[in-house]
């Protein structure tokens, strides 16, 4: 916590600091940095008697939401060392480096890379690395605090667990002040113990903790964000910061991942590009396509639409020294012949479709597909072309059978093509009070009535509005002397409280 | 004569070909292409003529309603001159609707049972709305240059400003280069300067009431403004939706065609 605070106020450097929070109607130390330690000061000390010691003391009060943001982002940064990272609140992380070490030439080098480079952004921190979570957590926390990075190597486990203290072993304070008042301290006392009497005493959990630490049971990480399914990265020992070569680094990764794809037969539906800056912030950028892509050409375009529309959101700092790129959604794709002699319309479509979606965002494009309904408003949906595969072609099949087609006896359609997104208010006067109008004034313009059709009655579903406020619709079909046609109707009866008001909906061609 | 798949084909493999020499040479030959299609035909003879056989492909084209209630007629001619009569459509290929959000809420967004009934099947069409107008000339560009749909409309707001003469010089460029129908419509004719082909005025006209006294046949009153190829003029047209065809509907009174903005070589006809 003081590191966070340091780093934001650099005058603070030199000075005490502690930082303070409300425990029973009095101020308490919860952190302190190094030099308000060296000065005597314990954690849980009122912050009165400590000011009392030191008039000079700094104290900031507790900001955990803030601590919080950090620790996310710190573990959005530690992405670059291993998917799998998990959040060990309040201070602490999870990462599973499985597999990961020979990337960066053992642990004990991943370890100090990850403690240099903290250090370089103003935190301190201390690894642990064990072959199960617990032994770390109790290593990191409670091993020897003047080493920075401490590898445990499997056979050595129980050995360095037995000399911590009990409270090493991520059990609720209650038990362990119960431990200790029946005399257990370390973990070597309680290792050969019979089993049965301490699970009846202390509670099941105590009896997990210690499987869990020692290595006699499982403990998954939950990682923050879901693992992908191909990852391609490249880090660059000078960052890059120019447009073009993150675009051409992309390619080259999308080269390498088609690679991979090709082996498996699938392609990419959700791809997802991390740059990972040097002074340790992660942006990051997904693209979603149509149909599963596995070309370098098309995702080096489909991330420049992207790059084109963040502009300066995506900020290089003083560079990005790691790009990663991972499919994280992948489908079956299977090789297609695409023949000589007919172009291949619909790839070019989907792609074309992919790269709006990049640019403007997936929702903006849609196809119109019929839905059954008769109210107008909902007689069609829009579906985002992407998705167009995934509803099937049952929405198809169906529209086999013309929804409307053969009720048409008239010259005239009966549906304008154009439809207002609210229909507006309009006056209309008509002849008769069931009857169409003569004239209507829409957007200040009088029109006069020389042909209409209708009424067509629109009844609103009963059994969905419980408070009568939707009105039966009586829809005309105008056209006015000029050869203006519009769609209008008229909302509620003559008969009901509020006189019937006019509204215009659509228009003809 | 050959069959449709083996003109599709041979045309393919033509533009395949100059794509080729385009690559090696980094020129733009704009030889011609042979059966590639040129020209979407109305089917009417009097538009025909003044048009130099149809509507060019490879070319923008704009559309304005003579009044901002004729937005319907603009959108209904310019929807039936995109889907109609394209020879390459074996394969299905789709148009596209571009519009910007503002024009969405001023005039409304293209209605799916409607376009069914006028003739327009409703899953030929993809509707993209966009931001600003900027986006729209974008998309309208990278939609020309792909030869994968039928037609691009583009519709922009009000007078359409930033459709100015670089964009719409770029926009041509663009559907050259793919040989594209690009259409351009704009809420309010404007006298702005336009690189577009033809330029068209659109509202509709009284329509002929049937035996019942119903209301007839939809009908448009075009009005050819600007055009490179040919004369200017003013049509009266009807659109039948079942047969999917234009009808010239007989005009009350005679019309004699304006005769300005025509090249040297081009022949004057009358009408009316």
């Amino acid at each position: 916590m003081t590191d966070r605070m340091m780093r934001a106020s650099p005058d603070l450097a030199d000075a005490p600091l502690v930082v303070t929070t409300e425990v029973k109607s009095a101020l308490r130390l919860t952190a302190m940095n190094d030099v308000a330690a060296r000065l005597g000061l314990k954690l849980g000390m009122a912050l009165a008697d400590a000011r009392a010691m030191y008039p000079g003391l700094m104290a900031r009060d507790a900001d955990l939401q803030a601590d919080r943001r950090l620790l996310e982002a710190i573990a959005d940064w530690c992405d670059r060392y291993t998917p799998l990272v998990g959040l060990d609140v309040p201070d602490g992380l999870v990462l599973d480096i499985t597999g990961c070490t020979h990337l960066f030439g053992g642990e004990v080098a991943l370890c100090r890379d990850i403690v240099t480079r903290l250090a370089r952004q103003g935190l301190r921190a201390r690894t642990a690395v064990a072959d199960t979570v617990g032994c770390a957590w109790a290593v990191a926390r409670y091993g020897q605090k003047s080493i920075a990075v401490c590898v445990v190597a499997s056979e050595e486990t129980r050995a360095v667990l037995l000399p911590l203290p009990l409270a090493a072993l991520r059990i609720a304070p209650k038990i362990d002040a119960q431990l200790a008042e029946v005399g257990l301290k370390s973990i070597a006392d309680v290792i050969e113990r019979p089993r049965a009497p301490l699970a009846a005493r202390f509670g099941q959990n105590f009896l997990r903790r210690l499987d869990q630490a020692v290595g006699r049971e499982d403990e998954p990480i939950t990682p923050r964000m879901p693992l992908p399914s191909v990852i391609a990265e490249r880090r660059f020992a000078d960052p890059i910061a120019l447009e073009a070569d993150v675009l051409g680094t992309i390619e080259q990764l999308a080269r390498e991942m088609s690679g991979a794809l090709e082996r498996r037969g699938e392609g990419a539906r959700l791809l997802q590009v991390a740059l990972f800056r040097t002074d340790g912030k992660v942006h990051r950028m997904e693209i979603g396509t149509a149909a599963p892509v596995r070309e370098s050409e098309r995702v080096r375009r489909l991330f420049a639409e992207r790059l084109a529309t963040l502009g300066d959101a995506c900020d290089p700092g003083f560079g990005f020294d790691m790009v990663r790129l991972s499919a994280l959604v992948t489908e079956r794709q299977d090789p297609t012949q695409t023949g000589l002699a007919a172009p291949d319309h619909a790839a070019e479509l989907s792609h074309l479709i992919d790269r709006f979606g990049a640019r403007f965002g997936l929702r903006r494009i849609v196809r119109l597909m019929p839905h059954d309904s008769h109210i107008p408003e909902f007689a069609v949906t829009a579906i985002p072309a992407h998705a167009v595969k995934a509803v099937g072609n049952t929405a198809l099949a169906l529209r086999a059978e013309p929804c409307m087609q053969t009720d048409q006896e008239t010259l005239a359609p009966i549906r304008p093509i154009r439809l207002l997104q609210r229909p507006e208010p309009i006056e209309a006067t008509a002849e008769v009070p069931d009857g169409p109008p003569v004239q209507f004034t829409w957007r200040r313009v009088n029109y006069l009535v020389a042909h209409a059709e209708g009424p067509e009655r629109i009844a609103m579903e009963w059994w969905r509005d419980s408070q009568g406020r939707a009105l039966t619709r009586d829809y005309f079909r105008v056209e006015s002397r000029v050869g203006v046609r519009v769609w209008l109707y008229r909302e509620g009866f003559f008969q009901d409280a509020t006189p019937p008001r006019w509204y215009l909906h659509g228009l003809f061609a | 004569m050959p069959s449709a798949a083996a003109r599709d084909m041979l045309c393919h493999l033509r533009q395949r070909l100059a794509a080729q020499d385009i690559a090696s040479t980094g020129e733009n030959f704009s030889f011609p292409l042979g059966a590639e299609e040129a020209l979407r035909p109305l089917g009417l003879p009097a538009i025909d003529s003044v048009l130099a056989g149809g509507f060019a492909l490879g070319a923008l084209h704009e559309l304005a309603p003579v009044a901002p209630h004729h937005l319907g007629a603009a959108m209904g001619f310019a929807l039936a001159v995109a889907t109609l009569n394209a020879a390459g459509n074996a394969s299905g290929r789709k148009a596209l609707w571009i519009q910007t959000d503002f024009a969405g809420l001023e005039g409304g967004a293209p209605y799916g049972p409607g376009l069914d009934l006028f003739g327009l099947a409703m899953e030929h069409i993809l509707v993209l709305s966009v931001a600003r107008p900027i986006d729209a000339l974008w998309a309208a560009e990278e939609a020309l240059k792909s030869r994968a749909l039928l037609a691009v409309v583009a519709e922009l707001p009000q007078q359409g400003a930033a459709a100015d003469l670089t964009a719409t010089r770029r926009l041509s460029l663009a559907a050259r280069a793919g040989n594209g129908l690009g259409l351009l419509i704009r809420h309010q004719r404007t006298p702005l300067a336009s690189a577009a082909m033809t330029r068209w005025e659109v509202a509709g006209a009284p329509s002929t009431p049937d035996r019942f006294g119903g209301i007839g046949r939809t009908a448009f009153d075009l009005v050819l403004k600007r055009n490179r190829r040919g004369p200017c003029g003013r049509f009266i047209v009807s659109w039948d939706h079942v047969a999917r065809v234009f009808i010239p509907q007989a005009l009350p009174l005679g019309l004699a065609a304006t005769a300005h903005d025509r090249p040297n070589d081009a022949r004057i006809a009358r009408f009316g």
